[in-house]
């Protein structure tokens, strides 16, 4: 369970980034924050593992044997400990291009291993198995050989994803999954984050509110840095306007043209079309 | 009235490039008679560099066998150097880079890399030769010293330029210090790591020879050895290996460079 309450933050000119978001989240839960670009979203994520620290408020984190976090208030070698648990994929992919994908899994537990072992890569049989599982997981596991830096788009976010499975945690963020894929390899990446939710509760922030209706528990729309929503996946077009701006309804409705004049942009449509395309 | 306006066309037309050519010109005589130069001590300087180039152009073959060694030598030294050099310019250059030091390490760790750039090698050379003695070993020394200088601020700028995501995505698994910096900091930038260093070594070939003639033994003091003795057909076939040496060096080095520079592409 993730617990924010009230949490801000402002520029030091005196500019306030979030203003004031609470929510809580528990398993079971797979939460889409929507929201225009500039909104406050993924300052929002980066607040949730401590990657930034809000002016005021509190994250609390509560894990599966009832122990509780603040994020804001620990101290930093307690914090690693607690990312350790926070499994998160990020906007586009990064990993580490020249590693397989195997060893980019395996990196999910860094924080879990000494340094040591680490430089040296000395993962035990157990650790790999249970990587290459996660792997399976998303599909992949043919792929666990391959350098990172020779997959596809798809491929590499889906690594990424076996990456927080395999880190074994009690909170899986996402910050924009879905950027940089296609519509299908969109598809796939939700199918295989949804199910992840009935063990931990899943955050990601998306900007594809036909995507979170489909697929997530739980909608959270941010403007200006505060909750201007929270609840229903499926947004009416009234909402989505609220929430993108009117330029938004001129993109769902495009405006009807009386039949004279539509008449004559079809005669002219080879000139309109190399006009526009 | 019209004609001295065309006069004025002429200068103008012609004035942009015969003023800058005059005063180069200038420049040469005055410099020419600051040093001393004559033009009959040219000619005669051509003349006599001519007899001399005859005797270069007759290798002594049998001197060949001795110049494997030294040869050798150099390139270990170039290798040795270049690659001590690299290990330590890494250190530097993490605490060089901004975006892992804080600011006023930073700030004196590039002033002093670009002290050290400041100072020639040679000179490094001349004080670790009264310091450590004759011998490759003060040659291998002085090139570390000097790829330092070079190699500690192209890492330091490579680092700079990583995305700071790559380096939170590290950080956000709950990995420490360390490991932040060898997963998200080194293992990215190991391609221009060994790309520069390799580029280091190409300089270090040739830079090999210059200081094998001051002090750090190899093909560069046999050359300037023949070349006291006055034995030219000796020194034209060390010439014929440095040559050769520094050839095939600038070859496998860049052959390599694109080899890894290949690898980073998308197939």
């Amino acid at each position: 369970m993730i617990e924010v309450t009230n949490i801000s933050k402002a520029l030091p000119g005196g500019k306030k980034l979030l203003d004031g978001i609470s929510f809580t989240v528990r398993k079971g839960e797979f939460v889409g924050i929507l929201g225009a670009s500039g909104a406050g979203k993924t300052l929002t994520l980066r607040c949730l593992n401590g990657l930034l620290k809000p002016d005021t408020g509190s994250v609390v984190v509560q894990d599966q044997d009832g122990s509780k976090w603040d994020i804001c208030t620990i101290a930093k070698t307690r914090l690693r400990q607690l990312r350790r648990r926070i499994g998160i994929v990020f906007q586009g992919y990064h990993l580490v291009q020249r590693l397989t994908a195997l060893d980019n899994v395996l990196l999910g537990r860094l924080g879990q291993i000494s340094t040591v072992r680490s430089l040296f890569y000395g993962f035990t049989d157990k650790e790999r198995a249970a990587a290459l599982s996660a792997l399976e997981k998303v599909k992949i596991g043919a792929l666990a050989g391959a350098r990172v830096g020779r997959l596809s788009g798809g491929e590499m976010q889906r690594v990424a994803i076996a990456r927080a499975i395999f880190q074994n945690p009690a909170l899986l963020l996402a910050d924009e999954p879905l950027s940089n894929l296609d519509p299908s390899n969109a598809k796939v990446i939700m199918k295989l984050i949804q199910p992840l939710a009935q063990e931990m509760p899943v955050i990601g922030v998306f900007h594809q509110p036909e995507m979170t209706a489909r697929y997530c528990t739980r909608v959270i729309a941010i403007k200006q840095g505060g909750i201007i929503y929270d609840g229903d996946p499926r947004l009416t077009t009234h909402q989505l306007v609220d929430i993108y701006g009117e330029e938004l309804r001129q993109i769902e409705n495009p405006p009807i043209l009386p039949t004279g004049e539509a008449a004559v942009l079809t005669r002219n449509s080879e000139d309109n079309e190399r006009n526009f395309f | 009235m019209s004609e001295i306006s065309s006069n004025l066309r002429v200068f103008r037309r012609y004035g942009r490039v015969l003023l800058p050519l005059a005063g180069i010109l200038l420049l040469a005589q005055g410099a020419a008679w600051v040093c001393g130069a004559r033009w009959d001590l040219v000619f005669k300087g051509m003349w006599s560099s001519t007899t001399f180039l005859a005797q270069l152009l007759r290798p002594d073959f049998s001197a060949f066998a001795d110049m494997v060694k030294p040869a050798l030598d150099s390139v270990f030294i170039a290798l040795v150097g270049t690659f001590i050099g690299t290990i330590v310019s890494l250190l530097f250059a993490l605490m060089a880079a901004s975006n892992i030091a804080p600011p006023w390490l930073r700030q004196s760790v590039r002033f002093l890399l670009g002290m050290e750039r400041a100072l020639p090698e040679i000179v490094i050379l001349l004080f670790l030769v009264a310091a450590l003695g004759l011998g490759p070993f003060a040659g291998v020394v002085a090139l570390a010293i000097g790829s330092v200088g070079m190699l500690g601020k192209l890492i330091a700028d490579a680092i700079e330029e990583l995305d700071p995501v790559s380096i939170e995505a590290i950080q956000a698994i709950g990995a420490n210090r360390v490991q932040v910096i060898v997963f998200g900091v080194i293992q990215p930038i190991i391609p221009s790591i060994i790309s520069l260093s390799l580029f280091r070594f190409e300089y270090s070939i040739r830079l090999s020879v210059v200081l094998g003639a001051v002090g750090a033994g190899g093909i560069g003091l046999e050359l300037y050895r023949s070349f006291v003795i006055l034995d030219y057909g000796r020194a034209a076939a060390a010439l014929v290996v440095t040559l050769v040496l520094v050839f095939l060096s600038e070859h496998a080095s860049g052959y390599l460079r694109r080899k890894i520079k290949g690898e980073g592409r998308l197939q």
